[in-house]
């Protein structure tokens, strides 16, 4: 009996000693293997403000749902929980079908549906269905909708920019991901985490856009191109002084809630990516480039041939039979032969110089992606035509960021200062990195008071006066381009770009705007289509920014205050 | 063989050790039974926090998208009948005209 009790013993010493010893690293392996799993720990990606701190974008919770059957589970059994999920997630007979190609395939992992809502999500896990899991993703909200949506751009279902701000900043909003430890039960069941490596959150960025005026340059422009049946429109907003971009409005757009737009051409973001000849706005730059090189003066007058001029075996007219202009005249007046004449007057040299100094032909530097540079041939491929079609601002094609660019420099008094989009990058709670400006002296000082002067009675006076706002000093310059035609080879009579540039007050201005709308329907002239949108959205950022008339003091009021006990 | 006797000291003495042994024990295993429990504690509390900071922000987005300016243009022009002002309705305060 001892014998045999102490066999037994023997036995049962030898099997654990194989199990413990001999087989233990095996065995611990593949434990591991059984109840260890790695995840990763996604990063939360950074938020995006308004200058005054709204939210533009934020990502919150959202779960996904994911299906892992079981090993020798039936394929009946399998298609069976889909079908219970189909209207729990409305799923279309299309995503049934990939899904069902993922099971026949015996894939183990198999996205449902990613990024469902709360109330989806409870539904779910209501109906207890085994192999039926939930992940927490994160899912990108724009709550104000459309607002600011090609600047802001969008992101796809990983949460990877795909345009706009969203795309070029994507590596600061994105973060890193985490890893954690999931230990896991014998019914594979998860009870415990460990993070191996804590996950860095996106940076949060603010912009410098700011959410009413953006909203004013969005509504405005949508009435005034669905007024004017236009293609598309674009206004861009900003402190001719920082180069802050204050609104960048495009019509069409697209919500980014719902990212990609459809058609995808929605995405482009006009203000920057399309390119277009400015016609009469570019003689700012042939003004400016006269008065630079001091080959013209105030004094100087210029006969405009009753609005028709022969150049270089060309025929060009103006849009009204001028006889004598002066050079300001032919600015307010927007007379393409005085501008021509002033032009050969400057010379080629000087004129590509200072078209260069303005920064056309260049990316202005905003940090969007996909910015245009537009097309400016160089000097040596000019043709004998050339300085004149440059000179009334055609020959060239140009972005409206350009434009904008450009009368900024105006109103900065000839400082030329890069745009930007991106105010601050919140690096921590306590520290922000914010982008410096550059400036860059183009003009004089005295050429550019000159210009204000010049461009201020285009607006008392001239092409611009439907731009007129009561009691304000306002400067700029009327645009209207006829498109070229590559069917007929020639410039329609049909199709124009109506534009505007123009900022305000003209003493200390606080913004300064550029308004194209392109193949305006019936009027189509800038002064017609392009200025009384400038007009409206100026009223309007006047009264939000508080900027009281400058000039005409109201009508008298007598006002009356209602007066408590205790102030008296 | 002769037993050793232990006098009633030497009794006392191993029956006072062995309790305060057995206390020391005691107070150490409840001890690390509590610190366990306010591990737990703690964790449960670090993920209440972490879950009201999202309850937070998804009550900030919502406000946001409550106070989205199309909605609120919106409400302003159809429920409350509201209109924009008109150029003589509004009052500039500090009015400074520049000569």
């Amino acid at each position: 009996m001892a014998f045999f009790i102490i066999l037994w013993m023997a036995g049962l010493s030898l099997r654990l000693i194989k199990i413990q010893v001999i087989d233990h690293i095996q065995l611990k392996a593949t434990v591991l293997q059984q109840n260890h799993n790695i995840g990763t720990i996604l990063p939360k990606r950074g938020t995006i403000y308004d200058r005054g701190g709204q939210i533009l974008a934020r990502s919150l919770p959202a779960p996904s749902i994911f299906f892992s059957p079981f090993e020798n589970e039936s394929l009946q059994n399998q298609l069976n929980k889909i079908i219970k999920l189909k209207e729990v997630l409305n799923l279309s007979p299309k995503e049934i079908q990939r899904i069902k190609a993922r099971i026949e395939k015996k894939d183990r992992f198999i996205w449902i549906k990613r990024k469902v809502t709360p109330q989806q999500a409870k539904k779910i896990k209501s109906l207890r269905l085994p192999g039926i899991f939930l992940k927490e993703e994160n899912k990108r909200f724009y709550p104000q909708g459309k607002l600011a949506a090609h600047v802001l751009g969008g992101v796809g279902i990983d949460e990877d920019g795909q345009s706009g701000i969203e795309w070029k900043y994507n590596t600061k909003l994105r973060g890193k991901e985490g890893k954690h430890l999931i230990l896991l039960d014998a019914k594979k069941r998860e009870y415990r985490f460990e993070t191996i490596k804590e996950p860095e959150a996106g940076k949060d960025l603010i912009l410098t856009i700011d959410e009413t005026i953006q909203y004013i340059a969005e509504k405005e422009l949508e009435i005034a191109v669905l007024k004017h049946k236009a293609s598309w429109g674009t206004v861009i907003i900003a402190q001719p002084d920082t180069g802050e971009i204050m609104a960048m409005a495009n019509y069409p757009s697209y919500n980014p809630n719902n990212y990609p737009p459809s058609p995808l051409e929605l995405d482009r973001n006009k203000a920057i990516h399309y390119n277009f000849e400015p016609g009469s706005t570019f003689k700012i730059v042939t003004a400016s480039a006269a008065l630079e090189s001091k080959r013209v003066s105030l004094d100087d007058t210029f006969d405009c041939g009753q609005g028709v001029i022969y150049f270089a075996g060309r025929t060009i007219s103006d849009h009204h039979k001028f006889s004598l202009l002066s050079f300001p005249e032919i600015i307010r007046y927007s007379s393409n032969v005085g501008a021509i004449r002033i032009g050969q007057n400057v010379g080629e040299r000087f004129f590509y110089q200072t078209i260069k100094n303005f920064g056309f032909g260049d990316k202005t530097g905003i940090d969007l992606p996909a910015e245009e540079i537009g097309i400016f041939r160089a000097l040596n491929n000019w043709s004998k035509i050339s300085l004149a079609s440059l000179s009334i601002g055609q020959e060239i094609s140009v972005t409206a960021i350009q434009l904008l660019q450009s009368i900024s420099l105006i109103a900065n008094k000839g400082l030329l200062t890069n745009p930007k989009i991106v105010k601050k990058i919140l690096i921590s709670p306590y520290e922000a990195r914010e982008r410096p400006a550059h400036y860059r002296r183009v003009l004089s000082k005295t050429t550019a008071e000159i210009m204000i002067k010049m461009l201020e009675s285009v607006v008392q006076e001239g092409t611009g006066k439907k731009a007129q706002i009561k009691g304000y000093k306002i400067a700029g310059k009327t645009g209207t381009a006829q498109k070229f035609d590559s069917s007929i080879g020639a410039y329609s009579s049909t199709r124009h770009t109506a534009s505007f540039v123009g900022f305000v007050p003209v003493d200390k201005p606080v913004f300064s705007m550029v308004v194209v709308i392109d193949e305006p329907k019936g009027k189509y002239y800038g002064g017609d289509v392009a200025s009384p949108l400038f007009c409206k959205i100026a009223q309007r950022l006047l009264l939000y920014l508080r900027i009281p008339p400058q000039k005409d003091s109201p009508k008298p009021l007598i006002t009356a205050k209602l007066w408590s006990r205790n102030q008296r | 063989m002769i037993r050793k006797k232990f006098s009633k000291k030497e009794i006392a003495l191993g029956i006072f050790t062995a309790i305060f042994i057995i206390f020391i024990l005691t107070f150490y295993i409840w001890h690390q039974m509590e610190s366990v429990q306010m591990g737990y504690e703690t964790g449960k509390q670090e993920e209440k926090v972490s879950a009201l900071r999202e309850d937070v922000k998804k009550l900030e987005t919502k406000k946001a998208s409550l106070l989205a300016l199309e909605r609120i243009e919106k409400i302003a022009k159809e429920e409350l009948k509201l209109a924009p002002a008109k150029e003589y309705q509004i009052i500039y305060d500090d009015f400074n005209p520049t000569p």
